[in-house]
């Protein structure tokens, strides 16, 4: 006779022994550890995708001249083809490494706070500028000023702001975690989804 | 470079580390997946108060995981500069445009993995805190997830031009 033991279910014991032997300061340091290393992923994913999509390598490699150009390089036929995948890994990477350590200097409550307003700009921002396009296809007079990146920002920024300050403190601290999952999926969607030209032909 | 290119033909070159490149993601593609199902499973007990171990060992796995990760990373981005202009010219040439969006896909999938193994590594820190046992799950099988795609995509390459394509 047989039955099944989730293995998770063990663990509380474990854990409780542990932490109540564990010093303040070693608690103190994981903490900061696991706010490096959570911030850390949401960032470098939301950010590798966004310089991605707006095709920002922090340089550019032409692998047939053996060359690095800083940011974006738009090589001659004779040097192509350029490879801007290293660049944007990098920019993406060092970018998040600072928003890390910066996460691990301020407290835990603005963190997750900013990385709901973080997540819902980079949401925003695009369904904004969607929304204009379409409005400017719609309206009869000419509204092509509207067209532009910096003005979608703005009910981008103001939507991100009142969802990250109105957010419940709770559902805040609750789903931190669950960024880590939810950026690096839609960001492959995303991704994905740039790429449906070589799926469609 | 040039040293080795004295004793071995370029291709010759390129084909071994191409090699080395899989027989790495064979071992990387074992253990991650050994690990998701130690996850995805129940560790089973036996009757009485006798209790079992989990299958796998899956915590001992995290080191072994994330150093072939970063390796195969490196070894990736560096045989990508021979795809690029070996491979994936001609692949746009015969119009293989399904092998050559995925390996596309690939690079995106591979780079997400990467970020995530600082965070992957801390959840499987021990003693291991059963608050972060649904993530802990859900960042080791999206690495498999990862893992796999890129094995399965990298293959489907290497058939149209690596080691034993014609």
């Amino acid at each position: 006779m047989t039955q099944t033991l989730d293995v998770a279910g063990r663990f509380p014991q474990l854990d409780s022994a542990r932490a109540i032997e564990a010093p303040a300061a070693e608690t103190q340091t994981r903490s900061k550890v696991g706010t490096f290393a959570i911030t850390f992923g949401i960032a470098a994913s939301l950010l590798y995708t966004v310089y991605e999509r707006l095709n920002w390598p922090l340089f550019t490699y032409l692998p047939r001249v053996n060359r690095v150009e800083f940011w974006l390089y738009r090589s001659p036929p004779a040097e192509s083809p350029p490879m801007y995948w290293y660049g944007w890994i990098v920019l993406a990477a060092a970018s998040a490494l600072v928003l890390a350590l910066i996460a691990t200097a301020v407290p835990a409550q603005w963190v997750r706070r900013a990385t709901v307003f973080g997540c819902a700009l980079a949401a925003l921002w695009p369904t904004s500028l969607g929304a204009l396009r379409l409005f400017i296809d719609w309206v009869s007079f000419n509204a092509d000023y509207l067209n532009s990146v910096w003005i979608a920002a703005i009910p981008a920024l103001v939507g991100a702001a009142a969802i990250s300050y109105f957010a419940p403190s709770q559902w805040v601290q609750r789903t931190w975690t669950n960024w880590l999952m939810i950026v690096p999926i839609s960001g492959l969607i995303v991704l994905g989804y740039s790429l449906q030209q070589y799926f469609v032909r | 470079m040039d040293i080795i290119f004295d004793y071995i033909r370029v291709d010759t070159f390129w084909k071994i580390l191409l090699f080395i490149h899989f027989a790495l993601a064979v071992a990387l593609l074992a253990a991650v997946t050994l690990q998701s199902v130690a996850v995805l499973m129940p560790a089973r007990q036996v009757a009485g108060n006798f209790v079992d171990r989990s299958p796998v060992p899956a915590v001992s796995l995290t080191t072994l995981i994330i150093v072939l990760y970063v390796l195969q990373a490196l070894m990736g981005a560096w045989i990508y500069i021979k795809y690029r202009i070996y491979v994936r010219i001609p692949m746009e040439q015969l119009r293989h445009w399904w092998t050559l969006g995925s390996f596309e896909e690939k690079e995106h999938v591979v780079t997400m993995g990467l970020f995530l193994l600082p965070a992957y590594w801390y959840f499987w820190r021990q003693p291991l805190s059963a608050a972060d046992a649904g993530i802990r799950k859900a960042v080791t099988v999206f690495l498999a997830f990862c893992v796999w795609y890129s094995f399965i995509v990298g293959h489907v390459a290497n058939d149209f031009r690596g080691v034993g394509a014609l």
